[in-house]
């Protein structure tokens, strides 16, 4: 569901690429180097940076009895950021600015870590109560205001 | 989500009805509209549509009671069809955005279709580019999350947006409200349709499907009727420009 969705605003050259690098992965090997050299001439320093996130396990999926489920990136400045599961959105300011304002960037940094999290499946798993996944959508919230 | 729409406005044509059992989800709407445009009574009809296809409930969120109920719609105004329609009235963006992160709490039958009108009046709250985002976001993190749960057929999504003239503000906040709802549906007024209150609606469904367009006019007595337009080959491309750049 996550890629059906994203599959609406993220080019399909980059999806492409999500999943040529996830059949790699589930093959057994190692993501080949054209793929990250494809990665960084489409995301530039973030490209990077993302893969330092996953490398340092920064992502990890927060999933509730409901099913619901929501990442939480820890950057690299030690704060807390919220990407949502179904969608891209993330709550880092990078996001708001240069994606959804300046639109000159796909994606942050956050959420490419966490697509190529889901592609290498090396997100940190934690599971709460439905309550607690609530709290943890609204804070997000409150963070802001 | 624009199939359900695309049925409520085919309702007179023969056109529609071979489309009739697509249980497939669309891309989330975004029906957009100036004041009075009829906003409220096709998300309506899109209510009593879906509440017929004997699927789940349909939770219809806006901030103050209808009115009263839009007539001529295709579908009857069954009670049973009523029933399934279940009314939420958050009174505050803080109110709606509670409602969206605690979704996943409610107990009982999953949502098949999830309604939202008077988009523009939460916004105006908290009219910051990361608010907008993330209510837009949330609102189809939580259709998601119902077509994960439900029982199979997916949540559709259709949001109504009164449109105002003139504002750049707006226009960042449509052109980003855009990026979240892929298929949109234009009502604006024609004065070249039958009727005296007439309006043309513009669906474009997101890459699925044609674009389509047809009048949608309402009586003194509020009856609506649907009519529709005749293709006009030669004319899209001025056309779509008015449409995409959001003014009449």
């Amino acid at each position: 569901m996550a890629a059906a969705s994203r599959a609406l605003t993220l080019p399909t050259v980059v999806e492409e690429l999500l999943s040529e690098m996830a059949a790699a992965v589930r093959d057994g090997a190692r993501i080949p180097d054209e793929h990250l050299l494809s990665l960084k001439f489409v995301f530039g320093s973030s490209a990077v940076q993302a893969l330092d996130l996953v490398d340092r396990q920064s992502i990890t999926l927060i999933s509730s009895p409901s099913g619901r489920r929501v990442y939480q990136v820890l950057g690299s400045s030690g704060k807390t950021y919220t990407c949502l599961a179904s969608c891209h959105y993330c709550s880092c300011p990078a996001f708001a600015f240069s994606v959804l304002w300046k639109s000159d960037s796909l994606l942050c940094k956050h959420l490419l870590a966490v697509y190529l999290s889901q592609v290498t499946s090396t997100c940190q798993q934690l599971s709460v109560s439905d309550k607690q996944l609530t709290d943890i959508l609204l804070t997000e919230k409150t963070h802001e205001a | 989500m624009a199939e359900t729409l695309r049925r409520v406005l085919s309702s007179g044509s023969a056109a529609g009805t071979g489309e009739g059992n697509t249980t497939e989800v669309g891309p989330p709407l975004l029906l957009l509209g100036g004041p009075g445009s009829g906003k409220t009574a096709l998300l309506f009809a899109s209510a009593l549509e879906a509440a017929g296809e004997g699927r789940g409930p349909v939770l219809f969120l806006t901030r103050r009671p209808l009115q009263s109920l839009p007539r001529g719609t295709r579908a009857p105004l069954e009670p049973l069809r009523l029933q399934k329609i279940r009314f939420q009235y958050p009174p505050s963006t803080r109110e709606l955005l509670r409602f969206l992160c605690s979704a996943h709490e409610a107990r009982g039958p999953v949502p098949s279709l999830l309604l939202l009108d008077g988009l523009e009046e939460y916004l105006a709250e908290d009219p910051g580019t990361q608010e907008a985002a993330y209510l837009a976001a949330l609102l189809l993190d939580t259709a998601a999350h119902f077509s994960q749960v439900g029982p199979g057929g997916g949540c559709g999504l259709i949001v109504a947006l009164q449109t105002q003239e003139g504002d750049s503000g707006d226009a960042l906040q449509l052109a980003l409200l855009q990026r979240y709802f892929p298929a949109q549906c234009w009502l604006q007024p024609d004065a070249l349709g039958p009727g005296e209150h007439c309006l043309r609606a513009c669906l474009e469904p997101g890459g699925r499907g044609p674009r389509a367009e047809w009048w949608v006019a309402f009586r003194p007595d509020g009856e609506m009727t649907i009519t529709p337009c005749p293709h006009q080959p030669s004319d899209p491309s001025s056309d779509k420009g008015s449409s995409s750049g959001g003014q009449p």
